[in-house]
């Protein structure tokens, strides 16, 4: 029974010890949760909350289509999904700069590990240059007290090499994993506290379709699809066995 | 002035107008364009297909876009007959069973036990490394992968031993059945490259005490017969499907008590050395 914690500790820490096993001090808690709340924005046009909303549409329960849009956001472009290679990414530059390389080094071999360009976890982001979030992120870390530490620090030097060579800014992943390496945090561990990331922006998307009439939502008539296989053809009897 | 990273920009990239699908045609109906008056896999009208070829050679066209030969048609339904159920022992059945007897809505046994069997232990998540390791593998003397592997992999000294996907120890044996399971299938004749070679492999590999696993098995079938590496996760759970479902049905109507519940005896909390 919880009743050693309910009602003196907050829910996010309780959810982190649930995730990793140490009951965390409530900044860094209030830190993941001003993270969900980032990840929380219900924009239907978003992939894992535009099925939450076609779960509305269809008649799904909430609880399944919030579960299946967290489930999408395990991904390898965006979400929860993206952690473990975020933090691989800063783990491995960080060994790289403790050997004396430069950051412009770093940044040159992780392009010519993909294919030349700087397309790499942790920076760039599709749709938009740049991420709005971070600005908002850096002012609640200063405000929770915790100093820009060593991984965030080389992300920023990296940063800065991208936008001078190629217009390319660290996106919430890049700034997310080098924070939560600087806490102590091991890749897994991130990825497990961060299980139901994009969970209430799911949810709300999944209650704007629910209560309005079934299939409105983005409905699609049959021309809507572009179809661009076999023309019609008559079906062949099979082979003999 | 802004901060670096208030500055955003658009990437103005072009996005499609319309979803494009080579699989499915819908022929509107003249009345209503939302409804479809004709229905086509691939080029062959869904009826048509219902009246001259087996749900099996659909199923390959609707994967390959091409219909299946009879062989190809044959190896596929014996390995999805193979393949149809679990167990009442597999943890993903166990997530059916458990979902089923705790009332949970019957909609949500399938996709709660498929999402348990799309772990990369005996699951889905191993048939894409494995299909990619016959592509490379298949093209070489078996005897020579063993000894490349036996040089380079080292046997936990915990659990079992899976040195490459598709292979390995279960339970500390050699799990004889997706043994018999490829066995059956490599005298058909539509037994491929990756079969055949998984077969030799596997026998190569039993003095250590590794075998063929089912993942195995069905990545080798999905890859003679075809199917890109990224398709077999998918279809893995596809084809254990029926047996997840059957068991989880089997418990909906059955009292809590109907499945094993740890008494407070066996339920203790583990600490730590360091006491935690």
């Amino acid at each position: 029974m919880n009743k050693d914690l309910m009602g003196k500790v907050s829910f996010f820490q309780v959810l982190i010890l649930n995730a990793i096993g140490r009951l965390v001090e409530k900044p860094l808690a209030d830190w993941f949760e001003a993270m969900h709340v980032g990840l929380s924005w219900p924009d239907a046009r978003i992939w894992c909350n535009q099925i939450g909303a076609l779960g509305g549409t269809m008649r799904s329960s909430v609880v399944a289509a919030t579960v299946a849009g967290i489930l999408a956001a395990d991904s390898r472009a965006y979400g929860q999904g993206t952690i473990l290679e975020g933090f691989a990414f800063i783990e491995r530059v960080f060994k790289g700069a403790r050997k004396g390389k430069s950051v412009k080094y770093i940044v040159a071999e992780e392009c010519a590990r993909h294919g030349g360009k700087p397309k790499f976890m942790g920076y760039s982001r599709p749709i938009a240059k740049g991420d709005e979030r971070l600005a908002e992120f850096f002012n609640i870390q200063k405000r929770l007290g915790f100093p820009v530490g060593e991984h965030l620090s080389l992300a920023l030097e990296i940063e800065k090499v991208l936008l001078e060579d190629f217009d390319e800014a660290m996106n919430f992943n890049g700034y997310i994993c080098a924070f939560l390496a600087d806490q102590g945090l091991t890749a897994q561990e991130a990825y497990q506290v961060c299980a139901v990331l994009v969970t209430s922006g799911v949810t709300a998307c999944y209650v704007d379709t629910f209560e309005r009439p079934p299939e409105s939502f983005l409905p699609m008539r049959c021309e809507d699809i572009d179809y661009q296989g076999p023309p019609p053809r008559p079906v062949p009897l099979p082979d003999e066995r | 002035m802004k901060s670096k990273h208030e500055n955003i920009t658009s990437r103005e990239q072009i996005f499609a107008q319309r979803p494009a699908t080579r699989v499915w045609e819908e022929q509107s109906s003249e009345e209503n364009p939302y409804l479809a008056s004709a229905l086509r896999c691939h080029g062959y009208d869904l009826h048509e297909l219902m009246e001259k070829r087996s749900f099996i050679d659909v199923l390959f066209l609707l994967f390959r876009g091409e219909l299946p030969t009879g062989d190809q048609s044959q190896i596929l339904e014996k390995l999805m007959i193979g393949l149809i159920n679990p167990g009442p022992r597999h943890p993903a059945t166990r997530a059916a069973m458990h979902a089923g007897v705790g009332k949970t809505n019957p909609a949500h046994i399938l996709p709660i036990s498929l999402s348990i069997m799309g772990g990369a232990h005996q699951g889905a998540g191993c048939i894409e490394p494995a299909m990619r390791f016959f592509r490379q593998a298949a093209k070489r003397d078996p005897k020579i992968v063993c000894c490349e592997l036996l040089q380079r992999e080292k046997r936990p000294t915990e659990g079992d031993w899976h040195p490459v996907p598709g292979f390995g120890s279960r339970f500390g044996g050699i799990d004889e059945m997706p043994r018999k399971l490829a066995d059956q299938l490599s005298r058909l004749p539509g037994a491929g490259k990756a079969l055949l070679w998984g077969c030799s492999f596997s026998e190569i590999l039993r003095p250590y005490e590794i075998g063929w696993q089912f993942p195995g098995v069905a990545a080798a079938v999905l890859a003679d017969i075809g199917f890109h590496p990224r398709a077999g996760a998918g279809l893995f759970q596809y084809f254990q499907a029926p047996g997840l479902l059957a068991h989880g049905l089997e418990m909906v109507n059955k009292p809590l008590t109907a499945l094993p519940f740890p008494s407070d005896e066996n339920y203790f909390i583990e600490v730590d050395s360091d006491g935690h």
